[in-house]
């Protein structure tokens, strides 16, 4: 059986049981660029007055768009009424299928799930071949939400009585997500609030230091945060009323009172146990004297067998394999060196103490040691510290022993003390939620300050008054590359090359050969600056294709998209939104006007140039 | 009945129904064989023969009651389930006959053209807006942008200004296309980083960060004027609050958005809108309303396509049947169950 249903044959089936127009959800851009290239031999064609109906819709698509007149795929859009809409076309060319699909031309749009979230076109069917998608790097299972969202396309209003959501299986299935997908009830959302630096500075702008934390209890994130408080503050609430009969006794605060009462009787035991003299030096080794170490003794060598205490030794004793296949027993302190060496060995609880089989094996293996062995370091633990005289001094003095509600408070301490315990954890964390908004603002007000772009009054400096213009991603980076005067006299091209490797954020691999010396010497700069900030904010990709890419656009005013989409192997998709991005981080800069002059004129004027053809046509 | 028929007539039953009987009777019941279970069922029921004999008797007119003795066991749902889905449909009965194809596929078509009426959540929504928040949340294809034209209509109508943001350029170039369509072009404007189209039209759509950054730029002074006539904010495709990378722009637009505005929230189907209105309440100088509402405007049936072509329902039920994800179409399972078998390498268990 194939692994997956035949895209033509999948067509088929939907168009024979009345199911188009359909969207047939796939895992990635490439499946849907396959799943088109599989109808190239097909023969189901559409009937002339459809194709001619789809041709004149594309027309008046083409108009308004006219990069999209010579796109390569419209003869077989419009031979077999199918399309293919994922990100790495041109927004233009998804629009044009949108308007297809909404006007009915299609039977079916092969699209990533990306689609789902992305526009709003429905069809009668909606085909599903995969229970997880692909979110940065790896892939996770649909959440019940995305499942909703992908079959909420299905069911046109107005134009189906019905809806349909269609599985088919593909080796990137798991039936049963995707049925609690369908059946189960959307998960609730969490507020994914973070503090970016160019938060801290506008609010710093706007409000006084004071303000600012009732501003951030404002967040959705701190109502959630609450919403916990509130749940923990519940069984604190219950904790606290447990504790009411363990109130005032003798002493107001008794617990704690015998907290440290049983703590120094803990630790000052009325009873000398059994003392041990051993030397921390040997305590050390005993971990390593396990059966079948190899060890060295003041005659010769052995090998360990056992590891035992006895009633009338002072010391540890061990077991040993000597030389001669004799067995006998010394005290830990006779071992000299502890080898670096273990051998197998099979024990057993009586003499000899290893298996027959393997006490031959391990008096072979003694015989033939090398004469040098490497000693195996062993660390000493420093020795535990005595407790303080004081204290086991002040025990005479404690109240506890003669108290009168001595044995009550025997009675009830483990109880009182668990609860005890319980309160503060609650206490603490209840304290650790309200305020961690407030904390990570301040962290962010200290990178702040040591850069320069606060004072220590947490007022906006010179430089921190232009760089909260600058509210993207990398603000930090960016902004210290303009204070680090990198782009002064930099022309438009190295500009926007830097921008769009700032940019781009996506990994797929693209390529292009040649990179001018000056974007690369640029870009290694804003590298070693991006590292040594990597502390305080996430260094961005900063890939050179990309970088040499919007350079070369914007370098060359008279490159053609055509031209510039043979540059590389990236898909259309992906260069027009590079460039997007590009405009975007460019415009930031842009507004640098009244502080930045040279760099601000310099924007635009990469803005000006980049801005054309196929980028010129949507705003 | 005597000693001899019961023991009989137990050893003819299956060895979980005997399991059954002997819960609370026989110590340890389920380490026993069917031998010795039967063996201490009958020495238990030398006390209480009667109370033995009606047990067993009930257990058999449950079983005799069912469609395929000795099928699986019934699926009654967790009452934890039920308890998170009030609103959902009754539970479906197991014992009715899964769909047929025909059936399922019944009522295709092109329903006859009638003249539009709002939803109820719809006109309710509207009503809300005139005077407070609101927070949508339907399923995804119920019509949110008809309360979105039809409020945005309404405060234009006003003389207020209406912003309508949206988390992808690609969702702003579409709606600018329909709003303009819908409006008028000179009344729809569009602003992103670089540009602005028709800056000073009543309704202007931007992304998110757009929006972000003029309520920025009002706070610190460098007003934009057109903010003190800004009468409603529509924020569409709210759910992207809980996005990892970008959610925290709405939550600062909120937060920032001037308090003369009313806002209005346009979700898919979330599990905790409750939580945003009370968000919006404790926040805003307005209480915030709710409109949910969880039932599809176009019915949903889900089905299942082999590869070999052969499609089948994927439930029991011609609908979705809510809550009940293992309410499987025999046919989907047995064709499922044969895919995996045959594309896994054996003795591989899935994931």
């Amino acid at each position: 059986m194939p692994p997956s249903i035949h895209p033509v044959d999948l067509i088929t089936a939907l168009r024979h049981k009345h199911l188009t127009p359909a969207i047939v959800f796939l895992t990635s851009r490439r499946a849907c660029d396959e799943a088109m290239e599989a109808f190239d031999h097909a023969d189901a064609v559409l009937p002339p007055v459809r194709q001619e109906a789809i041709g004149a819709a594309l027309e008046r698509v083409i108009t308004q768009y006219p990069s999209i007149a010579e796109h390569p795929l419209i003869p077989i859009v419009q031979r077999i009424g199918v399309a293919a809409h994922h990100a790495g076309h041109l927004p233009s060319w998804k629009i044009a299928i949108e308007e297809l699909m909404r006007q009915g031309h299609l039977d079916a749009v092969f699209a990533t799930t990306t689609l789902a979230a992305g526009v709003d076109f429905p069809a009668r069917t909606v085909v599903i071949t995969q229970s997880s998608i692909r979110k940065s790097r790896d892939f996770t299972d649909l959440t019940i939400g995305e499942v909703q969202q992908v079959a909420g396309r299905a069911g046109r209003r107005g134009k189906d009585h019905v809806g349909f959501a269609v599985i088919t299986p593909s080796p990137y299935i798991e039936l049963n997500v995707l049925t609690k997908g369908l059946t189960g009830h959307p998960e609730a959302i969490d507020s994914q609030f973070t503090i970016s630096y160019p938060m801290v500075l506008n609010l710093l702008k706007a409000h006084p230091h004071e303000h600012i934390q009732g501003i951030l209890a404002k967040s959705f994130a701190q109502f959630q945060l609450n919403q916990r408080a509130e749940l923990i503050q519940r069984k604190l609430d219950q904790v606290q009323t447990q504790l009411e009969p363990f109130g005032p006794r003798v002493c107001t605060d008794w617990i704690t009172q015998w907290q440290t009462f049983d703590q120094v009787r803990k630790r000052h035991p009325s009873r000398h146990p059994a003392h041990r003299s051993e030397s921390p030096e040997i305590v050390a080794r005993l971990a390593f004297l396990t059966p079948g170490r190899v060890v060295g003794l003041s005659k010769g060598r052995g090998i360990v067998l056992r590891q035992y205490r006895s009633k009338g030794q002072k010391n540890s004793m061990l077991t040993m394999l000597r030389p001669d296949g004799a067995i006998t027993e010394c005290p830990v302190t006779s071992v000299r060196e502890v080898y670096d060496r273990t051998y197998d060995c099979a024990e057993i609880p009586s003499y000899p103490w290893c298996s027959t089989e393997s006490f031959d094996q391990l008096s072979e293996q003694l015989e033939d040691l090398p004469p040098r062995l490497p000693i195996l370091p062993i660390l000493t633990a420093p020795s535990v510290e005595p407790l303080p005289d004081a204290v086991v001094q002040s025990l005479g003095d404690f109240p506890c022993p003669t108290c009168s509600s001595r044995p009550a408070c025997q009675k009830d301490f483990p109880t009182a003390s668990r609860l005890r315990q319980e309160q503060h954890r609650h206490m603490k964390s209840i304290q650790a939620l309200r305020t961690s908004l407030w904390h990570r603002f301040q962290e962010r007000v200290d990178v702040l300050q040591t850069f320069g772009y606060l004072t220590s009054t947490a007022q906006l400096t010179a430089d921190g008054e232009w760089a909260r213009l600058i509210r993207i991603d990398h603000s930090l980076l960016i902004t210290e590359l303009i204070r680090a005067e990198a782009f002064t006299g930099a022309d438009p091209s190295l500009l926007a090359g830097i921008m769009a490797s700032l940019a781009h954020d996506d990994d797929r691999p693209g390529a292009f050969p040649r990179i001018s010396p000056g974007l690369s010497s640029l870009l290694r700069q804003v590298r070693k600056l991006a590292e040594s900030l990597s502390p305080h904010e996430d260094p961005p990709l900063l890939r050179a294709d990309v970088a040499a890419l919007a350079e070369r656009w914007i370098a060359e005013p008279t490159l053609t998209w055509i031209g510039l989409c043979r540059l590389t192997t990236m898909a259309e998709g992906d260069i027009y939104r590079l460039l997007a991005r590009t405009i975007e981080f460019l415009s930031q800069v842009q507004t640098l006007k009244a502080t930045h002059p040279g760099l601000a004129d310099s924007a635009a004027e990469a803005l000006a140039l980049i801005r054309r053809g196929v980028l010129e046509e949507l705003p | 009945m005597t000693t001899d028929e019961l023991e009989q007539l137990l050893a003819r039953q299956p060895v979980a129904l005997l399991h059954r009987l002997a819960r609370g009777r026989v110590h340890r019941h389920f380490r026993a064989g069917k031998r010795r279970l039967i063996e201490l069922l009958l020495q238990h029921s030398s006390q209480n023969r009667a109370g033995l004999e009606s047990d067993l008797q009930a257990l058999l007119e449950v079983r005799q009651s069912r469609p395929e003795p000795g099928g699986r066991p019934t699926h009654t749902p967790t009452p934890s389930t039920r308890k998170q889905l009030p609103a959902q449909a009754p539970i479906p009965a197991v014992m009715e006959p899964a769909i047929s194809l025909t059936s399922w596929l019944e009522g295709i078509g092109v329903p006859t053209p009638q003249p539009f009426v709002p939803d109820p959540w719809q006109l309710e929504a509207l009503s809300a807006v005139g005077e407070t928040d609101v927070v949508i949340s339907v399923p995804t294809g119920s019509g949110k942008t008809y309360v979105a034209v039809e409020a945005a209509r309404r405060a234009m109508e006003d003389n207020r200004t209406v912003i309508y943001t949206s988390p992808l350029k690609a969702l702003s170039n579409t709606k600018y296309a329909e709003f303009s369509r819908l409006f008028g072009s000179e009344k729809v404007g569009i602003l992103t980083g670089d540009r602005q189209e028709n800056g000073q039209a009543p309704l202007l759509i931007m992304t998110t960060e757009i929006l972000r950054n003029l309520l920025y730029d009002a706070a610190s002074g460098e007003i934009d004027v057109r903010l003190d006539t800004l009468g409603l904010v529509i924020l569409d495709e709210s759910q992207y609050l809980a996005d990892p990378e970008r959610g925290v722009v709405w939550e600062e637009t909120i937060i920032f958005c001037p308090s003369q505005a009313r806002l209005l929230l346009l979700s898919a189907s979330i599990g905790n809108p409750q939580d945003i209105a009370d968000w919006l309440t404790s926040i805003r100088p307005t209480t915030c309303r709710l409109v949910r509402h969880s039932k599809r405007t176009v019915p949903l049936r889900a089905g299942y396509l082999h590869p070999n072509g052969k499609l089948t329902p994927l439930f029991r039920t011609l609908g979705i049947p809510y809550g009940h994800p293992s309410q499987l179409h025999p046919e989907a399972k047995r064709l499922f169950s044969e895919y995996e078998e045959e594309t896994l390498p054996a003795g591989r268990p899935r994931r």
